[in-house]
C-alpha cells in the first residue's frame, strides 16, 4: 500500500526532482530478486492449506508471501526517450517444487510483451532452474500487470505463485507519480492492490497430471491473500480521508468469474471510473458501478471518497463459470 | 465530350457491378452421431454429434461456412440422427423449430449491408445437450468486395483465424447422451476443453488454428465460445485490439488487452499485430480449462509464431 500524506509533499518532491538533484534517478534499472517458499495458511473454517509463495526474504526459514512482493517499474512520458528496465530474478535455492515433468519454476511477466527468452514459458524454452526476466515498459504501458510462475500453471498459480507488477508513471526527472497513467486526471491520494484469487484445496495436494485438475471446486475466495468473508472482517483495509481519490488496482489471478463493485454500509453501489485495462489506458475512461474481472485481466479504477466520514466496501463477488451464479463475496474496506 | 462522359459512367457502373457481384452460395450440412477424438496424453474418444459437409462423418466443430456481404446463402440441413435437431445462425436466422429425424430444412440467409462478421451457428434444442455434444460451427462473412478487411472500411488484416472454444463433460453428458440416456443437465463438470474441436497438443500444431506469420503482418482472429462456461483467453507476445464484440463493430481507438473473456455463446473479433520474433502461447487463463481430463496444456491452448 502506498500512502501519500498530502499533495504538497508530492509537489515538493517533484520540485526537488525538477531542480536536477534526482537526475541520476532517470532511466533506472530495477534489480529485484524473489525466491519461493512454502506457507501454511489457516483458513476461515480452520483447515490448513499449504501455499507456495514468492518472497524477497530468501533466508532458509522464511515463509512465502501471498501474494508475492510488489514489483514496480517506472514508465516515462511519451517522447521523453526514457525507460526503466526491470530485472526480476528468480532464485530457485530451496524452492518447493513438483516432480518431473513439472519440476522447477519460472516467472512470466503477465501482460508485458517481452521477447520469448524473457517470457518464462518452459514449453518455448525457458529454463526452470532460475533465471532473470527483463522488461522495459514503453510510455503507453502504464497500468497493472502481474508476475507468476508458468510451470504447470493449473497447479502453480493455485499454489499462490503470483504477485502484482505495476507500470507506474514517472516524470522526466525519474520521480514516481501518484497517478495511474500520465493523464493528470488519474492522480490519486491512496492506492491499493486488489489481487483476486480462489483456492480449491484439492489442487494444493494433487500433483502431476491428475484428474483433480479437470474439476475446479473453489472453497476459499481471496482478495490479496485473505478471505474477507464479511464487511466486519475485510481482506484488507485502507484508512483514507474525506474528499480524497482512492485508486484500486484489480489484478485477476482467480479461476472463476468475478465482479467488482464498491458499496456503502447499506449496500448501495458507488460509481467508480475505470482508466486502464491490461496495462493500456482506455481511450475514454468509463464510470460504472459493476465491473467483471475475468481470470488474467487487470483493471485500474478510481473513486473519490465523500465529504463526510464513513466506510465503503470494495468487494469482489466470485461467480460460477457456467451460469454466473454467485459463489462467495470477498470484502475490502475503505474508511474516510 | 459526351461520349467520354458516357463511357466513364459505363466504366463506373462496370466497377460497381464487379464489387457488388452478389452470389448464391449453397451449403448442405448433415447431422449425424459419431465420435470426437482428443489426441495425446489425457485424450480420449467420446460420443459426439455434429454438423458435417460429408454425410456420415461427424465433425466438431461443423464446417466453416463462408460468404460475402450481399450473397444469398442457402443452407440445407439434413437430420440423419434419431432425435430432433435444429440450426440457428445467431443473429442471422430465427427459425428454431425442429428438424425431425430423417427430415431436412433449407435456411436462406440474405446477407445485407453491414453483415460482414463472425457468426456462431448451433443447435439450440434439448437443454444445451445438442450443443454440448458438438453441434456448432461458424459462418464467416467477408465484406462485399471479398477483401481482407473486417468489414467495408474496417480494419485490414493479412490473414484470419477462426477459434471455436468449447467444452465437453464426457462421463456425465457425452457418455450418457451418446448411449441414448437422460443427462442430468443440472450437473456440468466438463473434463475436456477444446480449441477448434482439438486438445491443446493438437491445436498448438494445427495450421488452421495457430497464428503463424511474418513480422509486420496483422492477424484477424474470430473467436466464438460454443461452450457453456466463460473462457478467458490470454495472449502472450503482444496485446490485441478488440474490433468487434458480439457482432457490434467497435470504434477506433480500439480497446487493447492481453486477456479477453468470452461468455457462453458470445463472439469477438480481435486484431493481433505480429511485432516481434518468437514463439508465444495463447491459452485460457482459467486453470482447469487448460487441461484434458487434468493433463496440462491439452486444453484450450495454441501458439503464436512470429517469423
Amino acid at each position: 500500500m502506498k500512502f501519500v500524506k498530502n499533495a504538497s509533499k508530492t509537489a515538493i518532491l517533484s520540485a526537488i526532482a525538477t531542480l536536477g538533484l534526482a537526475a541520476a534517478a532517470q532511466a533506472a534499472t530495477i534489480n529485484q530478486s524473489v525466491c519461493v517458499r512454502s506457507l501454511n495458511k489457516t483458513m476461515s473454517d480452520g483447515a490448513s492449506v499449504t501455499f507456495w509463495g514468492f518472497t524477497s526474504n530468501c533466508g532458509g526459514m522464511s515463509s512465502g508471501l501471498l501474494p508475492g512482493p510488489l514489483v514496480e517499474v517506472g514508465v516515462y512520458p511519451a517522447g521523453s526517450g526514457l525507460t526503466d528496465t526491470l530485472n526480476l530474478t528468480l532464485n530457485m535455492a530451496m524452492a518447493p517444487q513438483e516432480q518431473a515433468p513439472y519440476n522447477g519454476h519460472t516467472i512470466h511477466l503477465h501482460g508485458a510483451d517481452v521477447a520469448t527468452a524473457e517470457d518464462g514459458v518452459p514449453e518455448t524454452g525457458a529454463p526452470v532452474t532460475g533465471d532473470t526476466y527483463t522488461w522495459t515498459p514503453k510510455s503507453n504501458e502504464t497500468g497493472s500487470y502481474m508476475y507468476h510462475c508458468h510451470v504447470h500453471t493449473v497447479k502453480h498459480l493455485e499454489m499462490g505463485m503470483y504477485g502484482p507488477m505495476i507500470g507506474r508513471p514517472k516524470n522526466t526527472a525519474g520521480v514516481f507519480l501518484n497517478q495511474l497513467t500520465h493523464d493528470a486526471a488519474t492522480a490519486y491520494n491512496y492506492v491499493q492492490n486488489y489481487v483476486l484469487s480462489t483456492v480449491d484445496p484439492a489442487y494444493h495436494t494433487a500433483t502431476g497430471d491428475s484428474t483433480v485438475f479437470a474439476d475446479y471446486n473453489p472453497k476459499y475466495f481471496l482478495i490479496s491473500g485473505n478471505e474477507g468473508k464479511t464487511t466486519a472482517a475485510p481482506a484488507q483495509t485502507l484508512a483514507a480521508g474525506v474528499n480524497k481519490k482512492v485508486a484500486l488496482r484489480l489484478i485477476g489471478i482467480h479461476s472463476v468469474n468475478g465482479t467488482f463493485s464498491v458499496k456503502d454500509a447499506s449496500g448501495n453501489a458507488k460509481p467508480f471510473t475505470v482508466y486502464t485495462h491490461d496495462g493500456r489506458a482506455l481511450a475514454t475512461p468509463v464510470t460504472m458501478t459493476s465491473l467483471d474481472v475475468s481470470p488474467g485481466q487487470r483493471y485500474d479504477i478510481l473513486f473519490t471518497t465523500p465529504s463526510t466520514t464513513g466506510t465503503w466496501y470494495p468487494q469482489v463477488t466470485y461467480k460460477n463459470l457456467r451460469d454466473g451464479t454467485a459463489l462467495s463475496t470477498a470484502y475490502g474496506r475503505v474508511t474516510f | 465530350m459526351k461520349r467520354l462522359v458516357q463511357s466513364t459512367i459505363g466504366l463506373l457502373l462496370a466497377g460497381l457491378a464487379s464489387i457488388a457481384s452478389a452470389a448464391t452460395v449453397n451449403y448442405t450440412l448433415y447431422i449425424s452421431a459419431g465420435s470426437i477424438t482428443v489426441n495425446g496424453t489425457g485424450g480420449t474418444t467420446m460420443s459426439a454429434w455434429g454438423y458435417s459437409d460429408v454425410a456420415g462423418t461427424t465433425k466438431v466443430p461443423g464446417p466453416l461456412l463462408t460468404a460475402n456481404e450481399g450473397d444469398t446463402v442457402n443452407i440445407t440441413v439434413v437430420n440423419n440422427h434419431n432425435i430432433n435437431h435444429n440450426f440457428v445462425a445467431q443473429g442471422l436466422t430465427t427459425d428454431a423449430t425442429a428438424i425431425a429425424p430423417g427430415g431436412n430444412k433449407v435456411y436462406t440467409i440474405n446477407l445485407g449491408s453491414n453483415s460482414a462478421g463472425t457468426y456462431l451457428y448451433s443447435d439450440t434444442l434439448n437443454s444445451n445437450i445438442n450443443r454440448e455434444m458438438g453441434m456448432y460451427g461458424v459462418l464467416k462473412v467477408k465484406p462485399a468486395d471479398g477483401g481482407n478487411t473486417a468489414w467495408t472500411g474496417g480494419p485490414a488484416y493479412t490473414f484470419d483465424r477462426v477459434w471455436v472454444v468449447s467444452e465437453m463433460d464426457k462421463p456425465r453428458w457425452n457418455d450418457v447422451a451418446g448411449a441414448g440416456g437422460t443427462v442430468n443437465t443440472g450437473v456440468y463438470k466438463p473434463n475436456y476443453f477444446l480449441m477448434n474441436g482439438k486438445g491443446g497438443f493438437d491445436a498448438m500444431h494445427d495450421a488452421a488454428t495457430t497464428v503463424d506469420g511474418l513480422l509486420g503482418q496483422t492477424a484477424l482472429i474470430r473467436i466464438v465460445n460454443a461452450g457453456q462456461q466463460s473462457s478467458s483467453l490470454h495472449f502472450h507476445g503482444n496485446h490485441f485490439k478488440v474490433i468487434k464484440s458480439n457482432g457490434v463493430a467497435q470504434s477506433a481507438p480500439y480497446l487493447e488487452g492481453d486477456v479477453i473473456n468470452l461468455p457462453p455463446m458470445s463472439t469477438a473479433e480481435v486484431t493481433y499485430y505480429l511485432n516481434q520474433l518468437g514463439d508465444y502461447p495463447m491459452h485460457v487463463h482459467t486453470a482447469q480449462q487448460e487441461t484434458a481430463n487434468g493433463v496440462y496444456l491439452n486444453g484450450v491452448a495454441t501458439m503464436i509464431i512470429m517469423k
